[in-house]
């Protein structure tokens, strides 16, 4: 192609602001993690300055070469001590090392852009990234067995993301989200339904439009739907909503049992302007 | 009147609360009572004074800063301290005014800076504890005054 058509100056500045919100949507999930590594961390960080003064109390003992009976008293209570410390570095290292593999499984790191998906994988990799986000929420999975599908998986992890945590933001706390995957015919559906404030009837027609936000500009930039409709629509599927207000919503990903209609390799890059 | 001083640590983490504890456990002689559970704290706070809360901000029964003011309601003489994550520090700060807190410390937190806050504010409950009973024994000693001056004069007018 020699003559690039420009993109129209509308898409521009669209794509623009879905590089936004994806970077706000990064920062306040980058937040919540900083938050959740900051506990195994303190206490590897105490421990790590008890197990050099528990050292350092040894070698007091042992400087002169002799351990008289009430030094003896005082080494066993370090080791008991000093085991207890131990014990919690063990929690905080397996701590540390799950939500590394959660981050590594969300962003689906070192593995195929185009892969054959298991589909619960990237749901349960989002609800861990979330978990920090979803302490108050009560999450139901209801999973019926799904085929792997040939998919984006590192896209319908966003799909998953954007709609859990819209569902988050419409739910107070003690309600519920309920995460429901089928085989439903020729298709795959992935359900999810909270018991939030639902969505008025004069805006469920409007909430996929780029920068239709009930929240305020600190908090949605309107565009986590359209972002979500799109990559659905580019597996060959569909996005669908129903709400009563006051009760909650559910939204339906609706995905082909082939989505690449055969061909493999096809799906294309979800971008607003690609 | 050198008895041991009672420390109360509270956090939903078991990890940090073991840390907290085995770290006071190994460089001090504190007594250490450690709840992951603030509601179980408030009941043992009206069984027993303790010097010295420290207790965590993000808790999902209750958080560390209404814990803290419950806590003042029963035991005011008790110095408290809030521990909190650095998310979480702009409610920290905006609530050491609103709850009168003694200190707040930033997770991850230093282990001799944590011993000097606790130290100091040790100090600083035997200190109004003293002063509370000062100002009652002057109340006392008022009173009776009060009571001689009454019977003079009765007796001489
Ligand atoms: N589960 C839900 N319950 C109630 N309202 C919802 C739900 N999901 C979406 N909405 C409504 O649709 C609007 C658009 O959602 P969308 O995800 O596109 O944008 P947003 O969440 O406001 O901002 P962001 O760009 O951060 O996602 C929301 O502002 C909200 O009014
Ligand atoms: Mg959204």
């Amino acid at each position: 192609m020699t003559d690039r058509t420009p993109a129209p100056e509308g898409a521009e500045a669209l794509a623009e602001q879905v590089t936004q919100a994806r970077l706000a949507t990064l920062g306040m999930l980058v937040a919540g993690l900083a938050h959740e590594l900051n506990t195994p961390l303190g206490a590897l960080n105490s421990n790590h300055d008890s197990l050099r003064r528990a050292l350092e109390k040894l070698q007091a003992i042992l400087a002169d070469e002799v351990v008289s009976p009430d030094e003896l008293e005082e080494v066993r209570r370090i080791v008991r001590a000093v085991d207890g410390i131990l014990r919690v570095n063990d929690m905080a290292v397996e701590r540390m090392s799950s939500l590394v593999r959660d981050l590594r499984n969300f962003g689906r790191v070192d593995r195929a852009e185009l892969d054959l998906a298991d589909l619960h994988e990237g749901l349960d990799s989002t609800l861990a990234i979330l978990a920090h986000q979803l302490t108050a929420i009560e999450v139901v999975r209801e999973y019926r067995p799904l085929p792997r599908i040939e998919c984006r998986p590192q896209q319908l992890n966003q799909v998953f993301m954007n709609l859990l945590l819209n569902a988050r933001q419409a739910t107070p706390d003690g309600g519920r989200i309920t995460i429901h995957t089928g085989t439903t015919g020729d298709a795959i559906e992935i359900r999810i339904t909270d018991t939030g404030t639902g969505i008025r009837p004069e805006h469920l027609a409007r909430i996929f439009d780029p920068g239709f936000t009930t929240k305020g500009n600190r908090v949605g930039m309107g565009l986590g739907l359209l972002i979500s409709r799109q990559i659905v629509e580019r597996h060959g599927g569909r996005l669908l909503v129903r709400s009563t207000p006051g009760q909650g919503a559910t939204f339906t990903v609706r995905l082909p049992l082939d989505p690449a209609g055969g061909r493999t390799g096809t799906i294309p890059d979800a971008e607003v302007n690609s | 009147m050198s008895t041991q001083n009672t420390i109360m640590l509270v956090d939903d983490e078991l990890m940090v609360l073991t840390a907290l504890r085995g770290f006071l456990e190994l460089e001090t002689s504190y007594r250490i009572l450690s709840f992951t559970s603030p509601l179980a704290a408030l009941e043992a706070l009206s069984a027993e004074p303790v010097d010295v809360i420290v207790a965590d901000f993000m808790m999902p029964e209750l958080d560390g800063i209404s814990f803290l003011r419950q806590a003042r309601a029963t035991r005011p003489m008790a110095t408290r301290i809030l521990l909190t994550g650095y998310a979480d520090k702009e409610n920290a700060i905006r609530a050491i005014n609103e709850a009168g807190l003694y200190y707040y410390l930033e997770k991850p937190w230093s282990n001799e800076h944590l011993q000097l806050v606790i130290r100091n504010g040790i100090e600083r409950s035997a200190l109004f504890t003293e002063l509370d009973m000062r100002v009652s024994a002057l109340e006392h000693a008022n009173r009776e005054l009060y009571q001689i001056r009454h019977r003079l004069i009765q007796a001489f007018l």
